[in-house]
């Protein structure tokens, strides 16, 4: 098991590498220019030259690469162009809104999907499994962008029962984790109600209805085992989508957040700030598909055995 | 289990009952910047690249404008100009103290103006050859050229006076952790993005002339949000989360008669939409092509249909404030059908069947760039209507607004629909200068004749009369190169709780400053 771990986290690093080359040089292919934000009306072209080399802009890509992973890889993310704060200050303001938010949407998605997925499997094809599939099918085609206002509309401004927006508290989590946690309940019901109707048709499962023993029980505590394998490993990806779900519902809320600062960061050509969210939000994907791994071979016996 | 979630629910609400009161009665209020003010990165005047409401809140200028574009005294009580524009002298307000009771003195504006020659805004002073302290509270700007716009950058929220003292000491964390003006309020808090809260400045004694209330604000506490989405920001004020918002999109005008709690402040407008046409793309490199284009643009029609006749038509490239906008009522650009479809023909451009018109086998296709915002796209869409109307077919193009900037560097467009907010004639110069072709110059126009008006308009005016003539004929001649097409110009309207807060029925400033807040109450 160790080794494996070990195996695993070590084939983590091309991937790393990769992708962080990857973020680099997507940024620097668009177009825009951050110097220009910085520049007003007037200014002389020696103004310029020297915000380039004031943020090392004026050198070759493959040098500027290899000084920002370099500084990456020592936890110094840089300096904002706009703000000429460090970006680590200004992701550590933000990540915590962040995983806050992504985090309690993935538990709601869990505990609610999985229940919902559970009723539909059991009432497979009978009313309570339409309304289910229904809501489910709305649930991940509507976006969350819509889903967010037509939420603040009824709850906030016609209710009054919750804030339009900001991150004052407990109270105004509640719209924006139901409208991240929609999109996460619809898959996790739909791979529950699959995979428990697929368990609940093998061997081994009539083997123990043979063997007389309750319906509850079977379905709590084997079929409910068995079938929480995919719907583990759904969710484990689903934590990449802690970050990157959130980033247009942190918007709408008007929350802080990565994916606000991406956003403006984005908006205002701020590379250093733009880099960091990106690479974020890509250390979260990884980590999460790491861990799904590892839960799965936790879980499943097969999977372990094929480690050792 | 149940009797703890309700014991903590009543909890809440008790909880939630004792805030209601506080912040219901007490001068507490919660302005929204509007989207063009959100993202301001500090409250250091010296390196803001843009500045937001609450800039002019913590700091005061010199001089004040008013919405009619007039000047008035603030931190200066009274300035002479000397007869050859080579000398101003400004005489302070005496007992003026800055957040932390440091006195402000000539000293200060000597301090202040040499550490602006270092900032991102040092143009604006271009002119000045040094400031000198008469005596504690007379400062004389020794001119190298005269500059009658010097009053106007004086007022401008990029010329706020912060204390030059704990600018120094504080470095990089200036405005950020603390910010330090004679403003009507203090900075309390800033979180970058989210909020700005500021705080009564007790000891506020030299309002500008232009607010009633001389004394300290009434409000205690004023908190600004940054509310990156319109929509959520309109609902934040209609379920009362906010008081105002500062500056109101165009798109929800309609909704506030229909909400009996909500009222509008109008605010003279800086904005002007046109249609910039690149005289180096053909077929626009023809004036009769390029007169035709903006002869087809139906100003009223616009208003109307686009902008539910809120705001006014635009005719030439100035705000009508603006007395360098009173060109020759003749070189005005007005909607005139016949006469667009009169100066095709003559040039050469056949209508064909389809109603396009076509010469040498040509079609008059031509491109439309716009930018994604809402109010652009529709706007774009009816401007294209009606060049079609009289023959030309024009292919709409959207770009980000993030980027299109870097499509106009290219110099590929041939029209655009565009804004710029300025209250200034010198836009004239920053879109039209020769030397700025390409970007923001985007029509491409390099004229001799114009550059020469150009000049003389830029430096050569030693009074505001003579600046004013200068720019007159500089803007008209432009204008009747036909380099552009005057569209619309808007109202800035603020737009906020009457339930809640008693604002003037007229604002005087530009825009909602500390002057405004100055008279701006809570209901009690």
């Amino acid at each position: 098991m160790l080794s494996y771990l070990i195996k695993r986290i070590l084939l983590l690093a091309p991937v790393f590498l990769a992708v962080s080359a990857v973020i680099f040089l997507i940024l620097h292919l668009i177009p825009g220019d951050p110097v220009d934000n910085l520049l007003k009306v007037g200014s002389s072209a020696s103004k310029r030259a020297e915000i380039e080399a004031r943020y090392g802009l004026d050198r070759p890509l493959i040098v500027q690469y290899g000084m920002w992973l370099g500084n990456v890889l020592q936890g110094d993310l840089g300096t904002s162009i706009v703000t000429r704060r460090p970006v680590s200050q200004l992701i550590g303001q933000t990540l915590p809104h962040s995983l806050q938010l992504g985090g309690l949407a993935l538990l709601l998605s869990s505990v609610v999907g999985i229940l919902l997925g559970v009723v539909a499997a059991r009432a497979r094809d009978r009313w309570p499994d339409r309304l289910v599939m229904g809501g489910v099918l709305l649930g991940s085609t509507l976006p969350s962008f819509w889903i967010g206002l037509i939420l603040i509309l009824v709850f906030s401004v016609q209710l009054g029962w919750f804030p339009v927006s900001g991150a004052r508290g407990w109270s105004s989590l509640v719209l924006p984790v139901i409208t991240i946690g929609l999109g996460g309940i619809a898959l996790v019901a739909r791979v529950t109600r699959v995979a428990m109707i697929d368990t609940a048709g093998r061997d081994f499962v009539l083997l123990l209805h043979a063997k007389g023993l309750p319906p509850s029980r079977i379905l709590w505590r084997h079929v409910l085992r068995h079938a929480m394998i995919p719907v583990v490993t759904i969710l484990a990806l689903r934590i990449g989508w802690i970050l990157g779900g959130a980033v247009t519902v942190e918007y709408v809320f008007a929350r802080p957040g990565i994916g606000t600062t991406l956003i403006k960061a984005l908006n205002q050509h701020d590379y250093p700030v733009v880099q960091a969210c990106l690479l974020m939000l890509a250390i979260a994907v990884m980590l999460g598909t790491l861990l799904g791994d590892i839960i799965q071979a936790l879980m499943d016996p097969r999977v372990r055995e094929a480690i050792a | 289990m149940f009797h703890t979630v309700r014991r903590h629910l009543i909890a809440g609400s008790t909880c939630i009952a004792a805030l209601m009161p506080l912040s219901l009665w007490a001068q507490e209020a919660v302005f929204v910047f509007g989207s063009s003010e959100v993202g301001i990165p500090n409250y250091n005047p010296l390196t803001a690249v843009n500045t937001n409401a609450a800039f002019t809140m913590i700091y005061d200028t010199l001089i004040e404008q008013d919405g009619d574009l007039s000047f008035h005294p603030h931190l200066a009580e009274s300035w002479e100009e000397a007869a050859d524009g080579k000398s101003w002298v400004f005489h302070l307000k005496p007992g003026v103290k800055f957040h932390n009771g440091d006195p402000l003195t000539a000293d200060t504006i000597v301090q202040w103006i040499g550490m602006f020659r270092s900032s991102e805004n040092s143009y604006m002073i271009d002119n000045v050859e040094k400031v000198e302290a008469i005596d504690d509270l007379t400062a004389k700007f020794v001119m190298k050229n005269p500059d009658p716009n010097l009053l106007y950058n004086l007022s401008s929220s990029f010329m706020a006076i912060p204390n030059p003292r704990v600018v120094t000491e504080l470095g990089e964390d200036y405005g950020i952790t603390e910010a330090v003006g004679t403003g009507p309020f203090k900075l309390e808090s800033f979180t970058l993005g989210q909020e700005t809260v500021l705080v009564r400045n007790d000891d506020y004694a030299w309002a500008s002339p232009l607010a009633e209330n001389q004394g300290p604000p009434h409000l205690a506490k004023l908190t600004f949000r940054e509310i990156p989405e319109d929509s959520t920001a309109f609902l934040e004020l209609k379920s009362g989360g906010v008081d105002a918002l500062l500056s109101l999109p165009t798109d929800y005008l309609g909704e506030i008669a229909a909400e009996p709690s909500l009222a509008l402040a109008k605010i003279p407008g800086q904005e002007v939409y046109y249609m910039p046409i690149n005289v180096t793309k053909e077929p626009f490199t023809d004036i009769k092509v390029r007169q035709a284009a903006a002869l087809a643009i139906n100003q009223d029609e616009i208003l109307k249909n686009v902008f539910s006749s809120y705001g006014q038509v635009a005719h030439n490239f100035l705000i009508s404030a603006l007395p360098e906008s009173k060109i020759d009522p003749a070189l005005d650009i007005s909607f005139d059908p016949d006469k667009a479809n009169a100066l095709l023909d003559e040039a050469g451009w056949v209508k064909g069947a389809d109603g396009i018109r076509e010469k040498d086998g040509k079609k008059l296709t031509v491109a439309l760039w716009t930018q994604s915002d809402s109010v652009f796209r529709r706007l774009t869409e009816v401007v294209q209507a009606e060049l079609k109307t009289v023959g030309f077919d024009p292919q709409i193009q959207t770009f980000d607004s993030s980027v299109i900037r870097d499509e106009y560097k290219k110099g590929e467009q041939q029209l655009a629909v565009r804004s710029y907010f300025w209250n200034n004639a010198d836009i004239v110069d920053w879109f039209f200068g020769g030397d700025r072709v390409g970007y923001p110059n985007i029509s491409m126009f390099n004229d001799p004749k114009a550059e020469e008006l150009r000049a003389k308009a830029m430096t050569g005016s030693a009074t505001q009369e003579e600046r004013v003539a200068n720019f007159l004929a500089y803007h008209a001649y432009v204008t009747s190169q036909f380099p552009y097409a005057p569209i619309y110009q808007p109202e800035q309207n603020m737009a906020f709780n009457k339930d809640r807060l008693v604002v003037p029925e007229v604002i005087h400033g530009n825009s909602v400053t500390g002057t405004v807040v100055q008279d701006i109450s809570v209901k009690e």
